[in-house]
């Protein structure tokens, strides 16, 4: 059997142009393709790849041409001089081509670490342009930013009630705030302030070695109780804490940053709390007692008063129910007060005329008073508006107040009640000032107790000024008293103006 | 403790009997004629395993997403089969036992078999066709080429090339476009 070799070398012949034909054209295409990037290096290696594949695809069909050629010419002999070389030829280019693919991995890898870091680089170039053409703007608005912040921080600084410092690690002062120069006593000028130290404001000097131990120790203290003392002589409680500020490399010692709280009022309120307790204990203890005693009072009375209807008067023994009628009748006054000082009666609010609510009370008083030459100042303040008052409950809190004070005074005197609105705060202000004998200092915390008096037997219950309190805290006030032996006293009610709808001061 | 061997001695007495004892020289080796054929056909085989490595890449590394490096991957393939085809044809082409050539150089030669290996005879006188694989090869990596030139003409920032597979690069730094500032209050 037997195949023509005709269609092998028709085939051998096209193909070989073909090839020459498409690898010179595919040379063509990645020259143009590198130019697109000349530093693509994978555009590079296939340039080189095609370099190589041109390379053999014209080495190998040059020798097919060339011998189907020679063959037909009858030059058999020079071909087979020719064939070795091209058959070498076409071995070396096969190994060549093959050595450059084997790259395409290596080739490939390089591109990629190329093309990260030309990404970063793009990055970064773009954030230094960007940079560089908002540089002023960025920096303004952080300038801008950290004024807001610096003014923020002053603010809070100097508008903080609480006393804010700063001190060197020995105490001596580098900043102090207003409040600081206020409850201190001090010169508000830096210059004054600097050459103050801590420890001159501590009541008790030896206190600030233990601060400044625990401050090494623990770095900071929280609310420690101290007693400080102004240079204007003011002495006072105080909250502190304090916070040792860690020192910067470099620097010999680190600053502290004190907070400190005036509790004087506080304690104060605590005081009125505990009173408070105390009457409200001691109420209803009493009001117990008051109940049970007033029934067997009350048929003392009456047993004693049917006896006198039996009796003569004028006998020893009218003489003596008539004394046992009378302190029977004392002491049934003495419980109905206790009583009403026990009772939390609904305050019954309406507005009222302060003034003229005063002024009733003092008519009733008038004649007692002209009899013990007692001379009646007034100083009403006549901004003051109407306030929202129980008109019974008030009369009894001044008509308490303006006995004790004509008991106080004895005979020849002065009284002095003055009024006063304070806008600002809200609020009204009587006072009841006498030149009486004033209370001795170690009453003053007494003198709301009830069934504390020091007027003689029969002269006093105790519980006119404890009724009183009640009262005024009712009416959301405060009662205050100051006092000196000798001097006289002066009692303060201080009224809030509350709107009936809530009983919120408005 | 170290043991050493002392060799030295062995190959001085070794030495000088060769050459009290000479005989015929071979320091040249000498190439017959079938050295070119094997490395005719070993270089045959590796331009088909780098081509098929070539392949591999490609695919790993995702590129044969793009149509460009698709068709230069068919390009490889095709240049795998033709080495193949281009290695059994120079095999088959020693075997005078199994086929003639009749009027060898002139248009009308033929080849001359035997009827039981007709198949053989087939798959050499179609093997020997082989342009039918290498060209088309090459006119893939043409095409496969311009399509890759286009690509690169139209997306100029992507190179050309979008699909890279390479997720162990680090990535790059995202910008950060404000001043930055520690005691920010």
């Amino acid at each position: 059997m037997s195949l023509p070799l005709l269609p092998v070398w028709i085939a051998d012949l096209l193909g070989s142009a073909l090839m020459c034909c498409f690898a010179l054209l595919a040379m063509q295409v990645a020259t143009r393709l590198r130019r697109t990037d000349p530093n693509n290096v994978v555009w590079t290696y296939l340039l080189w790849l095609c370099y190589a594949l041109t390379a053999f695809a014209l080495s190998r069909s040059v020798g097919h041409i060339a011998r189907r050629l020679l063959l037909s010419l009858g030059c058999q002999d020079l071909w087979r001089s020719l064939q070795p070389v091209s058959g070498a030829v076409n071995s070396l280019l096969f190994v060549v081509v093959a050595s450059f693919t084997l790259f395409f991995e290596r080739v490939w890898r390089i591109y990629q670490e190329i093309l990260a870091d030309k990404r970063a680089l793009q990055t970064a170039h773009g954030e230094l342009l960007y940079l560089n053409r908002h540089l002023e703007r960025l920096v303004e608005d952080r300038t801008r930013e950290l004024s807001v912040s610096e003014r923020k921080y002053h603010r809070i600084f100097e508008t903080s009630q609480d006393l804010i410092m700063v001190t060197a690690a020995d105490g001596l002062i580098l900043d102090l705030n207003n409040a600081g120069t206020r409850m201190l006593g001090v010169s508000s000028t830096a210059q004054a302030v600097r050459k103050l130290r801590f420890k001159d404001f501590l009541a008790n000097e030896t206190e600030w070695d233990e601060l400044a131990a625990r401050l090494m120790r623990d770095g900071a203290i929280s609310n420690a109780e101290l007693r400080l003392q102004g240079l204007d002589g003011r002495s006072f409680p105080a909250l502190t804490s304090a916070k040792a500020e860690q020192p910067e490399p470099g620097a010999a010692s680190a600053g502290i940053h004190f907070l400190i709280k005036d509790i004087s009022k506080r304690q104060v309120m605590e005081k009125q709390l505990l009173l408070a307790d105390k009457l409200s204990s001691i109420g209803q203890l009493a009001a117990g007692v008051a109940h049970e005693v007033n029934n067997p009072l009350g048929m003392i009375l009456g047993y004693t008063q049917l006896l006198i209807r039996a009796e003569n008067s004028g006998t020893q023994r009218y003489d003596d129910l008539r004394t046992i009628e009378k302190h029977t009748r004392t002491c049934k006054a003495i419980v109905e007060r206790l009583l009403n000082f026990a009772r939390s009666t609904q305050t019954l609010r309406e507005p009222g005329d302060i003034h003229q609510l005063i002024d009733e009370v003092l008519n009733l008083l008038k004649h007692s008073l002209e009899m013990d030459q007692i001379v009646l100042e007034k100083d009403y303040d006549a901004r003051v508006p109407l306030l929202p008052l129980d008109k019974g409950k008030m009369r009894q809190v001044f008509m308490n107040l303006l006995v004790n004070a004509r008991q106080a005074i004895g005979k020849q005197g002065m009284i002095r009640l003055a009024t006063h609105f304070d806008a600002d705060r809200k609020e009204v202000m009587v006072q009841v000032q006498d030149s009486g004998c004033g209370i001795q200092p170690e009453h003053l915390n007494r003198i709301f107790d009830p069934f504390f008096t020091t007027k003689a037997t029969g002269d006093g219950t105790g519980l006119g000024l404890s009724v009183s309190y009640g009262i005024v805290q009712d009416h959301k006030g405060q009662i205050l008293v100051t006092s000196a032996p000798e001097k006289g006293t002066t009692f303060t009610v201080i009224l809030p103006i509350l709107t009936l709808e809530t009983d919120q001061p408005s | 403790m170290r043991k050493t061997t002392r060799f030295g001695p062995f190959f001085l007495g070794t030495s000088l009997l060769a050459l009290m004892i000479p005989g015929t020289a071979a320091a040249t080796q000498v190439h017959v004629p079938s050295e070119g054929l094997y490395i005719h056909q070993i270089a045959h085989l590796f331009f088909a395993l780098s081509m098929a490595i070539l392949l591999y890449w490609l695919r790993q590394r995702q590129l044969v997403r793009e149509r460009g490096w698709r068709l230069i991957q068919l390009a490889a393939l095709f240049f795998i089969i033709w080495n193949v085809d281009a290695f059994l044809v120079h095999i088959l082409d020693d075997r005078s036992d199994l086929f003639r050539t009749i009027d060898a150089g002139t248009w009308h030669a033929s080849i001359e078999f035997e009827r039981k290996v007709e198949l053989l005879a087939l798959f050499y006188y179609l093997g020997k066709m082989d342009h039918l694989l290498c060209a088309p090869g090459m006119i893939l990596l043409y095409f496969g080429l311009r399509n890759l030139l286009h690509e690169a003409q139209r997306h100029p920032e992507s190179h050309g090339i979008t699909a890279t597979g390479d997720e162990h690069l680090p990535p790059s730094p995202a910008p950060d476009r404000s001043l930055s500032c520690s005691d920010q209050g």
